[in-house]
């Protein structure tokens, strides 16, 4: 119980409800179901990404290439799809996605092992790739026509609410996909001997290779699934948004990563958890739709994001040195 | 003659055309306790890393519990029952003892899923196996080193194993602990486990080993019963000549003022009320177990951890250190214990790591340093101290462990400082290095300088220092002057218990 207290999820938790009380007394509509579904889309796709950083981040590397696979992957199985005349739904979209999002994974992978090289020295040149890709040998422009199956996506829900400024709304039929990641991902990081693995990588690489683990193996499976959840974030922001964008996500590598970091994972590996990224997410759509509600200007928000990420990673790294110094000869220990 | 475990042939190793390995045959039988002694570069650690499947001889065969081999793979290795405890002792600091303990279980046996009982147990099992307690849910980061070393053995015994391989274990444990892994020891031969016991701590070897195995520049030049062998005749092969470990030259320091002049200087809860004085041309010692508030004393005299009152006399003048650039300025030096995390830049140059506390004084008036006087500075250094090393442009990290501590050494000696605290200097250091470090000590302070070496190591303390002050508990409970105490009223003192 006391260990759940000191947790870094439990702190973010509260954080969470502070800044939602503050800003809901401030403006009372904010806490309304229409304002909570909305936050819950927003941040769905930046949460499923999420889990593919926060399984590279533990493993002590860093991926800015994800982006760019989201906007590959969605954006060819759609100028695909389109070109056979597909006229079903997601089912389809987020199989062929995926299949894309693998083996874009498993190609970084082969570059890095290969190689021996940081994912994140491959990663910068690997986002520059797909972009490139989409603009040239799949199209340039946003595609606006959807197949049947995907016409009306966005206004899929699950729980439906009428709002009296936002017309009707609801809980999005998407967050089923995050819930069953979230689940899956939380099983593969806890049981599994490949999430193990990447907290044992991120503790100290040498030690784990010692120990056993398959560092390659486990590098593969890692950026196969990064890819493909990167894969399925683009996939259900598209149809969401009724548009398929070659170059979606574009600059948002390092708000997302921020958000991770937020949750708690240490950049420098070995630490983070499936609930402490979801919730990291959160926090920074509630803080940007929240500062909307008490009518700060995007600038603004901007700088108050920036200023969390920076609180969220000293407030830590002083914790820590205190208890570091605490704990640097206690003299109990000698009895 | 007891039952053979593990045999190896004609073992040839080269890197990059060193041989660091040469035609090295020798066995290890059931329930032995094996000592290899070595100085750095000798081939130990090659050797340790090829039992372990981790590196391929280029030439020779391997035959465990009779099965032949022309190399293993670091899962051969393990199935055959080899466990090999690094000096790091390869734990992950960001997992709990329980996973640290229970992991490789699950990993050796191929699995896909973690079941986290079976690690729970299997690391209670573990443990008791050693028969100690730590708490399971501990981070691994966040225990002792003695404590750390637990885990590792325990995670060895788990495996099964029938060799372990300690790789210098005993650097970093205090007196007390040292016995405590003896005991340990001791309790796995007579379960038949047989020991690789890896150290150039030759009295150690000579405690604990059967029968010891030399190494010198890739061969084996020893191998014989520990019975009737002394510590002379092992540092005779392993350094290949003859060392001189009681004829430092001693002079007392004259009567004259103090150099450092410390009262009553306190930090809760490291030390309190410590008051001594350091004359020119003295050595003092200071000692103590781990925890006695010895480290936190000297990180405070170089304003690391600034103390919370006291004052500090520097030549008859009260000086305040509360930043270390305060302790640079006053010409405090200090050589830190763990010299691979703080005292060098191990992936930059020799002459870099060498010249950087004086970048000051050798740049010119608007601050560049001419690459013609930071080569003469460091090579000056380089030979000065035998630092062995065909290039001062190298990295510090192509030295061995000896030659990178003089590299520390040289850092700060570069900046001739008046006053150098030395934190455990030898820790980690073959005999034929320590003998030099001790010279070098000498030799300084002959020069003048006031030194403060804090150690454990008693012979050293007893060959080096004029003065050594006992600690414990944060406070100085003890003075002895060297002439007037031996080894055995030293070492009796140290690990006195409470009184």
């Amino acid at each position: 119980m006391k260990k759940l207290l000191n947790s870094h999820e439990f702190m973010m938790f509260i954080i969470l409800i502070a800044v939602s009380i503050v800003i809901g007394l401030k403006n009372p509509l904010f806490f309304s179901a229409s304002t909570i579904f909305d936050i819950v889309r927003g941040s769905l796709v930046y949460c499923i990404m999420g889990l593919g950083v926060l399984m590279v981040l533990i493993s002590g590397n860093v991926d800015v290439s994800f982006v760019a696979i989201a906007a590959m992957t969605s954006y060819s199985t759609h100028m695909l799809l389109l070109r056979l005349g597909y006229t079903g739904g997601m089912g389809l979209y987020l199989a062929i996605a995926i299949l894309f999002g693998l083996l874009a994974g498993l190609a970084m992978a082969f570059i890095t092992t290969q190689f021996d090289l940081p994912i994140f020295y491959v990663s910068l040149g690997y986002q520059t790739l797909w972009y490139g890709f989409n603009l040239f040998f799949i199209g340039r422009a946003m595609n606006f026509s959807l197949p049947q199956g995907l016409v009306g996506y966005y206004s899929r829900f699950l729980i439906k609410v009428k709002d009296p400024v936002a017309g009707e709304t609801g809980l999005h039929i998407s967050v089923i996909y995050l819930l069953i990641i979230a689940i899956f991902v939380w099983w593969l990081l806890k049981y599994t001997t490949f999430g193990r693995g990447l907290y044992a990588m991120g503790g100290n690489r040498e030690v784990a290779i010692r120990a056993g683990f398959n560092v390659r193996r486990i590098t593969y499976l890692m950026l196969a699934l990064n890819g493909a959840l990167a894969a399925v974030a683009g996939v259900i922001q598209d149809a969401y948004s009724r548009s398929f964008n070659p170059v979606l996500f574009m600059g948002q590598d390092l708000d997302v990563i921020a958000a991770v970091v937020i949750g708690g994972t240490a950049i420098t590996g070995g630490r983070g958890s499936v609930i402490g990224t979801i919730l990291g997410v959160l926090l920074i759509q509630i803080l940007n739709r929240g500062l909307i509600f008490l009518g700060v200007s995007a600038e603004w928000q901007r700088m108050v994001v920036g200023l969390v990420l920076i609180i969220f990673v000293s407030v830590p790294a002083v914790i820590e040195r205190r208890q570091k110094r605490l704990k640097y000869s206690p003299m109990e220990k000698e009895e | 003659m007891s039952e053979e475990l593990l045999r190896l042939e004609h073992i040839s190793k080269r890197f990059a055309g060193v041989k660091a390995l040469d035609d090295v045959s020798f066995n290890i039988n059931r329930g032995e306790v094996r000592g290899l002694v070595g100085e750095n570069g000798s081939g130990k650690s090659t050797m340790i890393k090829i039992i372990a499947g981790v590196y391929e001889p280029d030439e020779g065969d391997i035959y465990i519990n009779g099965n032949h081999y022309k190399r293993l793979t670091p899962i051969v290795s393990i199935r055959e029952g080899i466990q090999v405890i690094y000096q790091d002792f390869s734990l992950f600091p960001n997992l709990t003892v329980a996973e640290n303990i229970g992991i490789n279980r699950v990993i050796s046996k191929g699995g896909r899923v973690v079941n986290w009982q079976e690690i729970y147990e299997a690391a209670k099992e573990g443990l008791s196996r050693v028969g100690t307690d730590i708490p399971l849910d501990a981070l691994a980061g966040e225990l002792s080193t003695a404590d750390r070393q637990i885990i590792a053995i325990a995670r060895a015994l788990l495996e099964d194993a029938r060799l372990i391989i300690m790789d210098e274990p005993t650097t970093a444990l205090t007196q007390r602990e040292i016995e405590y892994l003896f005991k340990t020891i001791k309790s796995l031969k007579a379960r038949s486990i047989s020991i690789l016991f890896v150290s150039h701590k030759l009295n150690e070897i000579k405690e604990i080993a059967d029968r010891i195995l030399i190494f010198r520049d890739g061969k084996k030049v020893l191998d014989q019963e520990a019975k009737g062998l002394d510590i002379k005749t092992m540092e005779y092969y392993m350094t290949g000549r003859e060392i001189d470990t009681s004829s430092i030259a001693y002079s007392e320091p004259e009567e004259t003022s103090p150099l450092l002049k410390v009262e009553n200087l306190t930090l809760d809860p490291y030390f309190s009320g410590v008051s001594f004085e350091l004359k020119p041309k003295e050595v003092l010692g200071i000692t103590g177990l781990l925890g006695s508030g010895r480290t936190e004393l000297a990180l405070s005299l170089f304003g690391e951890l600034p103390a919370e009152s006291g004052k500090i006399w520097l030549e008859g003048k009260e000086v305040s250190i509360t930043r270390i650039p305060d302790a640079i300025e006053k010409e405090i030096g200090y050589v830190p214990e763990d010299r691979i995390k703080e005292g060098l830049f191990l992936e930059q140059s020799i002459s870099n790591n060498i010249i950087v506390t004086i970048a000051d004084r050798i740049a010119s008036k608007i601050g560049v340093i001419s690459n013609k006087t930071k080569l003469k500075t460091a090579e000056e250094w380089v030979s000065k101290l035998e630092i062995k090393t065909p290039s001062v442009e190298n990295p510090v990290s192509s030295l061995s462990g000896g030659n990178q501590q003089r590299v520390v050494l040289a850092k700060w000696l570069a900046g001739n400082p008046k006053i150098l605290i030395l934190n455990g200097p030898t820790v980690g250091v073959d005999v034929g290095s320590k003998a030099a470090i001790h010279e070098l000590i000498r030799d300084l302070a002959k020069q003048g300088m006031g030194i403060i070496l804090i150690s454990d190591d008693i012979p050293e303390l007893i060959q080096t220092c004029n003065r050594i002050l006992l600690m414990r508990k944060g406070k100085v409970v003890e003075s002895f002057r060297r002439e007037e105490t031996s080894e055995e009223e030293l070492h009796q003192h140290l690990i006195a218990p409470e009184s």
